[in-house]
């Protein structure tokens, strides 16, 4: 019948025993990059781990890696932007890319802005807007989030009083979770995979997502996938906007993140984001490319206001770059150059934005919005769609059947300040 | 506290049998006491002023009980009069705290009434404290208990491992134990309670809780009238039956597994519920307590009284005359559907709760109508179960499957679309990636009608082996009861005659083999209490 006290013993032993080696385990792994723990060729060198708790590891991250320039956004930036990249000058470097992917929101911006200048050293900061997040307002969590609680600084700068508390928790939870052993595992076991996705200690990701997925897919099925995504956005964003009286909602957040720079001598530097014309097309068709120029004109505005010690740069455009052709439906083969679908560009892309933002000799995409640009910047980027839509026909739009007229007719005139 | 939390486990608990194996080597009268200052301290722990609300109840209670026994012979009429006074006093107690808001609500839907709800809080554990209250008044008004005290009945409400989500115990059967209870360390009772509460741990964080972010997107999609492909409705109404079932099971297993610790057995609460062959299977294993005592203090006493009016009456009866249909219809289908409306309404105050209650209680006299006229239309009784024990097995599938999408629901009208989703009255929807890589048979499909969608596929994969991992679990494998058998880990629970096959190599032993096993089931529900989670009884 067995021994009930032995049952108790050996249940004892081997429990603390397991605890032991999993701790131990993810200690040595360090799945999310929170204790630093050298990274060991074959066991830890790639964090795939990472990429369901980008904000957390980053948190981490920043911290160790004393940047000189940090740059911020959504996952477009963390997919599309390479700290490491050869195009950025040496006296921004080192960089370290706080752009973070999965429920992003502006505010997130400028709570990452706030820590990274709180960890010290930071002189740059590179800031990519993504346009749809200016249509829909933001409203602050009802209490304070486990990110609110890392953060060195209270959202006015104060030292965080809840931060000792969430960094044991945190501590405790990479150690010791179901979670944190099936990623130290996976981590371990994904080494020999030279795709395998890894979160780098400059904060820079590897596109090993968007590289399966156009193994396994296609890229026509990738764009068609988010345009579907997209379109559904656009139709909401539609609703909220055709009442929508006045300034664009979220602005006061960028005049935040200018206000934090400022304050602290950093030089900033805001970006509105690339979209493939797929996606320029949807809010286009949507009526909302009025509101897009609005946006463009409200933050040239906001940064005219600052006396040239912020630039603000418009990726946003119809330009060659943001329209390249699609491959067809069933061609799993064919590659694209810029865009892995239509929200998120590819490193070759980001490479060519840092070199025009802070090289020389760069392509020509994109344009420094000021006062004195912006009217000329908005009937370039609709004739060049004139050109591009009505005149030679080309078919963006990849698997969009219920978008709207092309709307060749005439440009409207934009509805906000301009 | 939550009992899947780390404080539960790692400062409660200890803390709790600590002081009972130490006081109770001197006296056991101070373990019991120890028990129930732990227990209160349990229930107050969530929100401090819930003790405020339970205290003068059990006193209330408590007089009302001495009030009982002392005029049950002597007075039967005023006990009578003291038994009704509880019941509607604890009646009304529940009504205010869980109804009120309901009943304004609904006053203000049909009537347009203009009542302003409040926001009340709802004592924890108020629906099984409530029913445990009333069926210890009604045992003392029937003189089958007798003989307690204070501190006894106290123990007897607040026992904090049945406290918040039961099993609904009666007295006579608690505190015998309680009287009983060693008071000390006993190995045995330790490993079968340990076995017990990490079975259950593992159920509800391993098992149950991942469900959750799956099938709920899907029902706030219902509630916002977008319709679901057939493909997502069923995956909605089987996630959250398997979702459901496993934290129902983890939490039994839990209660039972503390009551272990302290030498108290629990009884059954859950036993397999989705291997029923029929739906009055089903709730002889689905929450038993609540059907024992749903049963025992509703529909059994319901039955009677019109039995007696029938007989007085002259009119045919269930027993000696064959019974027609106004037998069927007064004696067994009202009650029934009655009983079942009181189950419904008292799992939440909502109109889809009614609505489960009721449609439970029409499927239930559709299977009692059926086991009265089946001997009539197939008399071979072998032949029948040989062959119809698995269509039952479907059928009652399929029903509890469907109904518990009104249990999730947020609203009928969601519910409704779902269930319409499920028959398919808003098409098949596979997402595209699954469709490309179906060759030939992505034609046939497109031909029969059903849809590629920009939906992820891998995500569909994931979650259909998911499902289809926990099915085979909840349908093929046995349950805890059934491994733990031969040390009796509920009342009453004793090893079978005829054991299922699968049981052979999984029945529970004390022994090292065990012990590795266990730890390693210990390890995986404790390191995945990170994400805390309410276990979904708790809301009732």
């Amino acid at each position: 019948m067995g021994n009930p006290r032995s049952f108790l013993r050996t249940w004892i032993v081997t429990l603390a025993s397991l605890a032991a080696v999993v701790v131990a385990v993810n200690l040595l792994v360090d799945p999310y990059d929170v204790f630093g723990t050298p990274r060991i060729a074959g066991i830890s060198l790639l964090k795939p781990g990472a990429k369901n708790h980008a904000l957390l590891a980053k948190t981490y991250q920043v911290a160790r890696a004393h940047p000189v320039t940090v740059v911020i956004g959504s996952s477009s930036t963390h997919i599309g932007i390479d700290a490491f990249a050869p195009e950025w000058p040496a006296a921004m470097r080192p960089v370290y890319n706080y752009g973070i992917p999965g429920g992003y929101a502006t505010s997130i911006s400028l709570r990452t802005l706030q820590e990274a200048i709180a960890v010290g050293g930071v002189r740059n900061a590179v800031v990519f807007l993504d346009f749809q997040n200016f249509f829909v307002p933001e409203h602050p969590a009802s209490g304070l989030t486990e990110d609110d609680r890392r953060y060195h600084t209270t959202p006015d700068g104060a030292p965080n009083p809840h931060r000792p508390l969430q960094v044991a928790n945190d501590m405790f939870l990479s150690l010791a979770t179901m979670g944190a052993l099936i990623d130290s595992l996976s981590t371990v076991a994904g080494q020999g995979n030279r795709d395998l996705l890894n979160l780098a200690p400059d904060g820079s990701s590897t596109e090993a997502d968007f590289i399966d997925a156009a193994r396994a897919d296609g890229m026509h099925d990738m764009f068609a996938q988010k345009d579907a995504f997209e379109a559904e956005r656009a139709g909401e964003i539609a609703r909220i906007m055709a009442n929508w009286q006045g300034k664009l909602p979220n602005l006061d957040i960028v005049a935040a993140i200018i206000a934090c720079a400022r304050h602290h001598n950093v030089a900033l530097a805001l970006v509105i984001t690339p979209h493939h014309g797929d996606a320029l097309e949807i809010y286009w068709r949507n009526g909302l490319w009025p509101r897009v120029e609005q946006l463009k004109a409200e933050l040239t505005a906001l940064v005219a206001a600052q006396g040239g010690a912020v630039t603000l740069w418009d990726f946003l455009d119809y330009s060659t770059f943001n329209t390249e052709s699609v491959p067809r439906a069933g061609d799993r083969r064919t590659p694209t150059h810029w865009f892995w679908e239509p929200t998120h560009f590819k490193k070759q892309l980001g490479e060519i934005m840092i070199q025009r933002m802070f090289g020389s000799d760069a392509p020509a995409f994109g344009a420094l919005l000021t006062p004195n640009t912006i009217v000329a910047r908005d009937a370039e980027i609709r004739a060049d769609r004139q050109s591009l839509i009505c005149e030679r026909k080309a078919a963006l739009l990849t698997a969009v059947e219920t978008a709207g007229a092309d709307g060749c007719a005439p440009p409207e005139k934009a509805p906000g300040p301009t | 506290m939550l009992f899947n939390s780390y404080t539960f486990i790692f400062g409660f608990l200890p803390v709790a049998l600590a002081g009972f194996y130490a006081l109770g080597a001197r006296r056991r009268e101070w373990a019991l006491l120890w028990l129930t200052a732990v227990s209160l301290v349990f229930y107050a722990w969530w929100r401090p002023v819930n003790v405020l609300l339970i205290a003068p109840s059990i006193l209330v209670n408590y007089g009302l009980a001495r009030a009982l026994e002392q005029t049950s012979e002597a007075r039967p009429a005023l006990a009578r009069a003291i038994l009704v006074a509880g019941i509607i006093f604890n009646l009304c107690f529940l009504g205010y705290f869980k109804y009120l808001n309901f009943i304004e609500g609904a006053l203000n839907d049909t009537f347009g009434a203009g009542f302003v709800l409040t926001q009340l809080i709802l004592p924890l554990g108020i629906s099984f404290i409530t029913f445990q209250k009333i069926a210890f008044l009604v045992d003392v008004h029937g003189g089958r208990v007798s003989r307690f005290s204070l501190a006894d009945y106290g123990l007897f409400v607040l026992f904090f491992p049945q406290l918040i989500a039961g099993p609904i115990v009666h007295y006579r059967e608690m505190m015998p134990q309680f009287r009983a209870a060693p008071g000390r360390f006993d190995a045995e009772n330790v490993a079968v309670g340990l076995s017990l509460f990490f079975f259950g741990l593992a159920k509800k964080l391993v098992l149950a809780d991942p469900l959750g972010p799956l099938v709920a997107p899907l029902y706030g999609q219902a509630a916002a009238g977008v319709p679901q492909s057939m493909t997502e409705a069923w995956i909605a109404a089987l996630g959250f039956t398997l979702q459901i079932y496993f934290d129902f099971s983890g939490y039994s297993d839990m209660a039972l597994g503390l009551g272990r610790f302290f030498g108290i057995k629990l009884p059954v609460n859950f036993n397999s519920p989705l291997k029923a062959t029929s739906i009055i299977d089903f709730w002889l294993r689905w929450h038993v307590s609540l059907t024992r005592f749903l049963t025992a203090y509703i529909y059994n006493p319901l039955t009677l009284n019109l039995t007696r009016r029938r007989m007085a009456k002259g009119k045919p009866i269930f027993g000696g005359r064959s019974p027609n249909i106004g037998a069927f219809v007064n004696l067994l289908a009202m009650p029934t559907m009655l009983t079942m409306l009181v189950s419904g309404i008292w799992h939440g105050a909502g109109y889809t709760y009614i609505l489960w209650g009721a449609l439970h209680g029409v499927l239930l006299c559709i299977n009692h109508a059926w086991r009265l006229a089946r001997p009539r239309i197939w008399p071979d009784t072998k032949a029948y179960r040989r062959k119809m024990v698995p269509v039952g097995f479907v059928l009652t599938f399929v029903s509890v499957v469907a109904a518990m999408v009104l249990f999730r629901a947020p609203s009928p009208s969601a519910a409704l679309l779902l269930w319409k989703g499920m028959v398919g009255a808003y098409g098949v929807r596979l997402p595209q990636a699954v469709f490309s890589r179906l060759g030939v048979v992505a034609g046939w499909l497109t031909s029969i009608g059903v849809q590629p969608a920009w939906t992820s596929g891998s995500l569909l994969l994931a979650t259909t082996l998911r499902i289809v991992s926990l099915l085979a679990i909840a349908l093929l494998l046995p349950n805890t009861l059934q491994m733990l058998a031969a040390f009796e880990p509920a009342i009453g629970v004793k090893p079978a005659k005829t054991p299922p096959r699968l049981l052979h190599g999984l029945t529970w032993m004390p022994d090292r083999v065990w012990a590795v096993g266990l730890a390693c089931v210990a390890l995986a529900g404790i390191l995945s209490l990170g994400e805390l989670s309410e276990f979904l009884y708790w809301q009732f």
